[in-house]
């Protein structure tokens, strides 16, 4: 399929014919985002450079039926921007502006392509902290985050991305430009649409601007590292770390099998002995990091640590955490075909989870390995296979949807962070039901009635 | 759903394109990228279109296909920042091979590559060009160097590295390093050239070329080759006097040799070296390719200076006397549009720098001659790129 000599003509007048792709090779690069297995080949990529020139794209494919898939910088790892029924591909990283870091307010205004490390720099030369750190900061674009809603190593203490959108400009299927929010805190003028386009992974409007809350940077941050014996070890040393009223700003662990493919990979000198290991770190002013710090290692000590250490000084914290860091460069050299996914827990139930997964993994005999939040639950068991071995790539789908299902079976979800896109949209209903799957796809249509917005994901 | 494995026709290397997680760490790392916004201008992209190459997706003549394998600088910052460690080097290596094979290489690296061949011209150069020259020593422990270019271009180069290395052995009889050829379409030749070099100088090979330092280690190893501020650093060697200007130390900034710092590590040992005889001023960009990269300069002069003007930019806004480069493309990059700038601050080779701090003497001038300044025409594909950004 490709798109009407006329509509290509339309799509140059609006954004600029430079700004227009429609060769197979201008194609192909866009044919994938970071999810593996997942290839579809747009009829045209198209980088509008403002909201007007989004809204009359829209307008254009609303009037005649053709798919828009909004696209950042193609971090995902849910096929969330996969143009798997050709049409358009939007590209919004030309439209990179920080608009507005307000001190006084607590706040920025960025348009959608700024990506999340540029907006943290600029925060951060104010003084002030973009507390949201997704894996994939320095590439994503705060567009790209808003829309899936990403997460990041500081959830517990810090929240998710929903929880800093005061606000957005976004451009309806229809053509029409809203405002949601604004620079307000506290808002309750109607339905919280700001709430509901963030994480609607681009198939309800295209986000075009967004202003975000800031807070003051910490003065300070420090990490230490636990072994345990096993992580129902680490588990228990957790929930007794929060029951004691600290909250730290990291807490992130990784199993047995991590550990041994990060020392393999890395040789940072960890314990091979050790069934888990556990990185606990916090910000904020010195004294008051030093103390949380020492008591989650008392903590750690008292719950059959083999040994905890407190990094002396910012140097040997970053050492620490390139143990976590290197986890998914350490897997990924196991296989060519890495799947790393996101199911997500009630953090008292992280231990049994992990012991469901390695289950899971020995029934359908495909090697997963565990690393992930531990102060929030959210886990990424990540299968590591070679990528020319179908039966085995069979095999892993088949571990992961039990991996899904026993995720809901203990209050959990099929994805804490990385999204539904295309790749996890089968597993849905299981985690939402039948009536609220109805609902998503009347919300869907009440925002994009001709269905042209990024189809075959959420509200299909 | 639409898988994305099928089977190839025998291009690359399966192992080396599966490596590619597809995550995009790469994107924010590549200076063609930071001048398009576009995928199939980033590493993440090119890698999709070899794939699309291999798996018959896209032909050989597919006009994006053909002007990425040569927008692209191949100056190789995308792997320190890759988490799946992709050898982005080979995989453009084995890509221009196909792509530039026969007569769709671009005249003028044909003819560079022929030129640089020639053992018995390079000598002929050198001898003309007077570079270091020493009694052979065949069982001495380092040998220098000459590179093809380098001792025609900047001969001075080889003088004052032998000023810093007095026992190092200079063979005369030394032909090409072969990184031309790899970087250019040839990378068997590539391959042959480095092993000859590696007989005809025995022991440690020294080099001044950051670029050749890197080739040259693919083939002969690690242990084998040394680039010169990292022999420097290894064999203990400290830098003696200083360097100043109008009575104050000099403000010297580094401009990173691409593939010494992303294929071989190297970049605290030259910083090193100038800390010890002058300021080392920090310049933004400075670790970004400087658009030199081997034959891009002259390949596509218009995307070369779209990648330098910026960088000239900083060097000038951070009032410098001297920006040192290791390798020779990369200063006679920096020289040529400093000059065209009129610019006060010198381009100089790091040897000519630390053997003029050591001697107390001035550094060289310049060259006295140059390759001719060959305009050819970038190519372009259609509407692959956006504007912006000054024109040649």
């Amino acid at each position: 399929m490709s798109l009407d000599r006329d509509v290509v003509g339309e799509l140059g007048t609006i954004v600029g014919a430079d700004h227009v792709r429609t060769g197979r090779g201008d194609l192909e690069p866009y044919a994938r985002d970071a999810t593996p297995l997942f290839r579809g080949v747009p009829d045209a990529v198209v980088s509008p450079r403002t909201a007007e020139e989004v809204a009359a794209v829209l307008r254009l494919a609303t009037r005649t039926g053709i798919p828009v898939i909004p696209r950042g910088a193609g971090s995902n790892l849910s096929a969330g921007t996969l143009a798997d029924r050709g049409g358009i591909v939007l590209v919004l990283t030309r439209m990179d502006r920080i608009l507005e870091i307000s001190p006084d307010e607590l706040l920025a205004r960025v348009e959608a392509g700024v990506t999340t490390a540029a907006l943290g720099e600029a925060a951060a030369a104010k003084g002030l902290l973009y507390a949201p750190d997704p894996g994939s900061r320095t590439v994503s674009t705060v567009g790209g985050n808003v829309a899936t809603c990403a997460g990041g190593l500081r959830g517990l203490k810090y929240g998710v991305t929903r929880n800093y959108v005061l606000g957005t400009t976004a451009v309806l299927p229809t053509g029409e430009i809203i405002r949601t929010g604004g620079r307000l805190w506290k808002d309750v003028a109607g339905y919280d649409l700001t709430r509901l386009l963030t994480g609607s992974e681009g198939t309800l409007g295209v986000l075009t601007e967004i202003t975000v809350a800031l807070l003051p940077m910490p003065a300070t941050t420090n990490t230490g590292v636990a072994y345990f014996p096993t992580l129902a070890d680490a588990g228990r040393a957790v929930t007794a770390v929060i029951g004691d009223g600290i909250v730290p700003a990291t807490l992130e662990f990784l199993d047995a099998k991590c550990i041994g493919a990060v020392e393999e990979y890395a040789n940072l000198g960890l314990r091979l002995d050790a069934g888990a290991l556990l990185l606990f770190g916090d910000d904020g002013a010195a004294d008051a990091v030093e103390r949380n710090l020492t008591r989650i290692g008392e903590l750690c000590t008292a719950h059959r640590a083999m040994e905890v250490t407190l990094a002396a000084d910012v140097a040997r914290s970053d050492a620490l955490l390139a143990a976590r860091r290197c986890s998914l460069p350490a897997l990924s050299r196991l296989g060519t075909l890495t799947i790393l996914e996101d199911a997500t827990v009630p953090r008292p139930r992280l231990a049994e989870m992990v012991g469901r997964i390695d289950e899971i993994a020995e029934r359908y005999d495909v090697p997963i390995a565990t690393f992930g939040h531990a102060g929030d639950g959210n886990l990424h068991p990540t299968c590591v296979v070679d990528r020319h071995d179908d039966a085995a790539i069979e095999r892993a789908h088949k571990a992961f949807g039990d991996v899904f299902a026993a995720a809901i079976g203990m209050d959990g979800t099929i994805t804490g962070e990385h999204g539904v896109g295309a790749a996890k949209l089968p597993y849905l209903e299981a985690r939402l039901g039948a009536d609220q799957m109805a609902l998503l796809r009347r919300i869907k249509a009440a925002f994009d009635p001709a269905g042209i917005l990024n189809p075959g994901k959420l509200g299909s | 759903m639409t898988t994305d494995r099928v089977t190839g026709r025998g291009i690359f290397d399966p192992e080396l394109l599966d490596r590619c997680i597809s995550c995009g760490f790469c994107l924010p790392a590549c200076p063609t990228y930071a001048q398009t916004l576009d995928e199939g201008s980033s590493p993440r992209g090119r890698i999709n279109l070899m794939r699309a190459l291999e798996t018959g997706e896209l032909d050989d003549d597919d006009s994006r296909l053909r002007e990425e394998a040569s927008f692209c600088l191949g100056c190789r910052a995308c792997e320190p920042v890759c988490p799946a460690g992709v050898q982005y080097g080979q995989l453009l290596e084995t890509w221009r091979d196909h792509q530039w094979r026969g007569r769709r290489r671009p005249p003028l690296a044909q003819l560079l590559m022929l030129v640089a061949s020639r053992t018995p011209l390079l000598r002929a150069i050198g001898v003309v060009r007077r570079h270091a020259r020493t009694p052979s020593v065949p069982a001495a422990p380092t040998t220098l160097m000459l590179g093809c270019f380098e001792r025609g271009l900047y001969p001075g180069v080889s003088r004052s590295a032998r000023a810093l290395l007095p026992d190092i052995a200079v063979p005369a009889d030394q032909g090409c390093c072969g990184a031309l050829h790899a970087h250019n379409g040839e990378s068997e030749r590539g391959v042959e050239l480095a092993r000859r070099l590696g007989e005809q100088l025995p022991g440690v090979i020294v080099t001044t070329a950051g670029g050749c330092a890197a080739h040259l280690t693919t083939v002969l190893g690690r242990d084998r080759v040394h680039e010169l501020s990292e022999h420097l650093v290894k064999t203990g060697a400290s830098p003696v006097g200083r360097l100043s200007v109008g009575g104050r130390r000099a403000r010297v900034a580094l401009q990173d040799s691409c593939h010494l710092r992303n294929g071989m590590g190297v970049f605290a040992e030259p910083r090193a070296l100038i800390s010890a005889v002058a300021d080392l001023v920090a310049v933004p960009g400075e670790a970004s390719c400087c658009g030199a990269a081997g034959t891009y300069s002259l390949l596509r002069p218009r995307d070369s200076r779209r990648i330098l003007d910026p960088k000239l930019d900083a060097i000038e806004a951070a009032d410098l006397d001297y920006v040192v480069a290791v390798n020779p493309g990369c200063l006679r990059q920096l020289e040529t549009g400093l000059r065209r700038r009129s610019s006060k601050v010198r381009a100089v080779h790091l040897a000519d720098l630390l053997a003029a701090a050591a001697g107390g003497t001035p550094l060289p001038s310049g060259r006295r001659w140059t390759l001719p300044r060959i305009r050819v025409p970038a190519r372009r594909a259609g509407a692959a790129r956006t504007t912006g950004g000054p024109t040649a």
